[in-house]
C-alpha cells in the first residue's frame, strides 16, 4: 500500500515534469500567460481597495483584515487551479471517449486524470495572492505574531486548496452521468472564492451554515483568518477549531474521492 | 441555407441583403436555444455572483446609508443590472472569431459574397437577443424575488433603457470583434482577449459600480467605451441619468459605436489582404 502510494507519487512528479518541459519550450508564451493573468486578478483585486473608498469598514472589518482574508483564499484556489487543472478538464476527457483508455491502463485513473494537465500561467493567481498578502501585512502591523499564528497560515492556505479541488472531483464525478459540462461548479469554485473573499458573517445564516458544515470552504480561509486577526467565529465556534482545518478538508476529500470511486465504477462509455 | 444565402447576395438588393443579416441573426438565435442546460447553470452562476454582491453591498451600507448619491436599493438595483446584463453585451470567453482565424476557416467567411463584419454582427445580435430573454430577464426577476429590488415606475426611463441597451450591444460586438481579431498577427490571443475582457468588466462598473469609483479613476472611465457598455444604460435603469446628462451619456454610446465600428472595419480590412492559408 505504502509502496503504491510511493510509486504513483514518483510517476505523478515525472508527468508533471514532462508537462513542465513541454511548456517551457515556449518560454515568451508562458511569461506572457503568466503575467496576463496576473493582470486580471490584479483587477479583481482592485475593488476591494475602491470599496474602502466611500465606505469606512465591512461589518467591522477594515481593507487590510478583508484583504487578508481576500490572500489567503486567492493562495489556496491558486493552487487548487494548478493542481486540479487535469480534474477541471476531465468533462472533455468523457466526452471524447478517452476515459475508455485511462481504465485499460495499469495505474489508478485518479492519478492519470490529475496528472494530466498542469498550468503554468495558474502561477499568476498566486502570485497576486502573494502581493495581495504583502499588502495586507503592511497594513496590520499591530498583529502580535507568535508561533501558532505563524502555523495557522500554511494550515489555512492548504486545507483551503484541498477543498477546492474536492469540489472539482464533485464535478468531474457528476461528468460521468451528465457527460456535458461541469459549469455548475463553477458556482462553488469560483463563486466560492468570490464569496469567501469577504468575512462570511455578511451572509445570510444559511449560506455561512452551507461553507462551513456542508462544503467546508470557510474552514480553509475564514475560520484560521479570525484566529489570526482574533475575531469571534458565528455559531459560538471556538476560535481554536481553526487547527482542525486540516482535519475537515481531508475528511471531505475524502467523501468527494469515494464519490469519485463510486463514478468510475459506473462509468459507461460515451461510444464515441 | 448557405446556397440560399449566396443566391440572396447576387441579387445585391439592399432589401434582401438586409433579410439575409436577418436569417443570419434568427438562426445564431435559435442555436443558442439548444444550449439549456449549458444557459441554466449560466443563470444559476450570474444569481450566484448577484446575491455574493448584494450581501456584500449590504454590508458596506450598515456604515453610511448613501454613498455617492446610491442608497443601498440604488446598489442592488445595479449590482443585479450588471449580473443580467453582461451576457447579453459581453459573453464571456467569446473566441469564436478568433478560432475561425487560426484554422483558417475565416477564409471561406472571408470570401462570402456579404460583408464579414455585418455578417458576425448578425450573429451576435441574435445571442445577444436570446441572452436578453433567456439570460439576463431571469436573472433579475430572481434578483427581484431574493431582494426585492422591484422597477422603475416611470415610462420614459424604459423607453431611454431601450434605446441604450441595443447601443451597448452593438458596442459589445464591435469591441469583442476587435480583440478576437489580434489573432491575425498573433495565433495564441486567448491570454489576451481574457485581459481584454476583464478591462472591460471593470471599467464598465460590473465589478464595483462606476459611481463608487475614487473622483480621478472616474473621470477617466466616463470617457472610455466600456462606460457605455453597462455603466450608462444601468444608470438610465436607475433614473440617475436625465435630461442634458442622458443625451450625454447616450451620445457618447453612439460615438464609441462608430468609432469601434469604423476602427475594427478598417483593421479588418488591412488583415484580410494579408491573409495566408495556411495548409490545405
Amino acid at each position: 500500500m505504502v509502496c503504491n502510494i510511493l510509486a504513483d507519487f514518483r510517476l505523478y512528479l515525472h508527468l508533471i515534469a514532462m508537462q513542465l518541459r513541454a511548456q517551457l519550450q515556449y518560454k515568451l508564451n508562458v511569461l506572457i500567460d503568466i503575467v496576463t493573468y496576473l493582470s486580471v486578478t490584479c483587477l479583481e483585486f482592485v475593488p476591494v481597495l475602491i470599496f474602502f473608498g466611500p465606505f469606512p469598514s465591512l461589518l467591522g472589518w477594515t481593507v487590510g483584515e478583508v484583504a487578508m482574508l481576500y490572500a489567503i483564499t486567492s493562495m489556496s484556489f491558486g493552487l487548487a487551479e494548478l493542481f486540479g487543472a487535469g480534474i477541471d478538464a476531465f468533462d472533455e476527457t468523457i466526452r471524447r471517449g478517452e476515459f475508455d483508455r485511462v481504465l485499460l491502463r495499469p495505474v489508478g485513473p485518479f492519478m492519470q486524470v490529475v496528472s494530466s494537465e498542469f498550468r503554468l500561467r495558474r502561477l499568476g493567481r498566486i502570485t497576486q495572492g502573494l502581493l495581495v498578502f504583502i499588502f495586507a501585512l503592511s497594513l496590520l502591523p499591530g498583529l502580535n505574531w507568535t508561533a501558532l499564528k505563524l502555523a495557522v497560515l500554511p494550515i489555512a492556505i492548504v486545507s483551503g486548496a484541498l477543498v477546492f479541488i474536492a469540489i472539482l472531483l464533485l464535478g468531474a464525478t457528476l461528468c460521468f452521468w451528465t457527460i456535458q459540462t461541469t459549469e455548475l461548479t463553477n458556482i462553488l469554485t469560483y463563486g466560492g472564492r468570490e464569496m469567501l473573499s469577504y468575512p462570511l458573517t455578511i451572509y445570510n445564516q444559511g449560506l455561512q451554515r452551507f461553507f462551513l458544515f456542508v462544503v467546508p470552504l470557510a474552514f480553509g480561509t475564514y475560520i484560521p483568518i479570525c484566529y489570526l486577526l482574533g475575531r469571534p467565529l458565528p455559531f459560538g465556534l471556538p476560535v481554536e477549531i481553526a487547527f482542525a482545518a486540516p482535519l475537515v478538508a481531508l475528511a471531505f476529500a475524502l467523501i468527494a474521492g469515494a464519490t469519485w470511486r463510486f463514478g468510475v465504477r459506473h462509468y459507461q462509455s460515451t461510444g464515441s | 441555407m448557405w446556397r440560399v444565402a449566396g443566391f440572396l447576395c447576387w441579387e445585391n438588393g439592399k432589401n434582401e441583403m438586409l433579410r439575409f443579416y436577418f436569417e443570419v441573426a434568427r438562426t445564431a438565435y435559435r442555436r443558442q436555444l439548444i444550449y439549456r442546460w449549458a444557459n441554466l447553470a449560466g443563470l444559476l452562476t450570474n444569481i450566484f455572483f448577484g446575491v455574493i454582491f448584494s450581501y456584500v453591498m449590504i454590508a458596506l451600507f450598515q456604515a453610511r446609508p448613501v454613498a455617492a448619491g446610491y442608497n443601498v436599493q440604488d446598489a442592488l438595483r445595479y449590482i443585479w443590472l450588471m449580473q443580467a446584463m453582461v451576457m447579453v453585451v459581453l459573453t464571456f470567453g467569446w473566441y469564436d472569431l478568433m478560432l475561425t482565424i487560426r484554422s483558417g476557416e475565416v477564409v471561406s467567411d472571408l470570401s462570402k459574397p456579404c460583408d464579414f463584419y455585418w455578417y458576425w454582427f448578425s450573429r451576435e445580435i441574435g445571442r445577444s437577443a436570446y441572452f436578453l430573454l433567456f439570460r439576463g430577464l431571469p436573472t433579475y426577476l430572481a434578483g427581484m424575488l431574493l431582494f426585492g429590488l422591484g422597477v422603475p415606475g416611470d415610462l420614459r426611463l424604459w423607453l431611454a433603457y431601450a434605446a441604450s441597451l441595443p447601443l451597448a450591444a452593438m458596442l459589445g460586438i464591435a469591441y469583442r470583434f476587435l480583440f478576437n481579431i489580434v489573432a491575425f498577427w498573433v495565433l495564441e490571443a486567448r491570454a489576451l482577449g481574457g485581459l481584454a475582457t476583464a478591462i472591460a468588466l471593470f471599467f464598465a462598473g460590473s465589478y464595483i459600480p462606476l459611481p463608487f469609483f475614487p473622483p480621478w479613476l472616474r473621470a477617466i472611465a466616463t470617457w472610455l467605451p466600456f462606460n457605455g457598455l453597462m455603466n450608462v444604460p444601468a444608470q438610465i435603469f436607475l433614473g440617475k441619468l436625465t435630461g442634458i446628462a442622458l443625451l450625454f451619456g447616450l451620445g457618447l454610446q453612439v460615438l464609441w459605436v462608430v468609432l469601434l465600428t469604423l476602427g475594427v472595419r478598417l483593421l479588418t480590412s488591412v488583415a484580410a489582404r494579408r491573409v495566408i492559408v495556411q495548409g490545405g
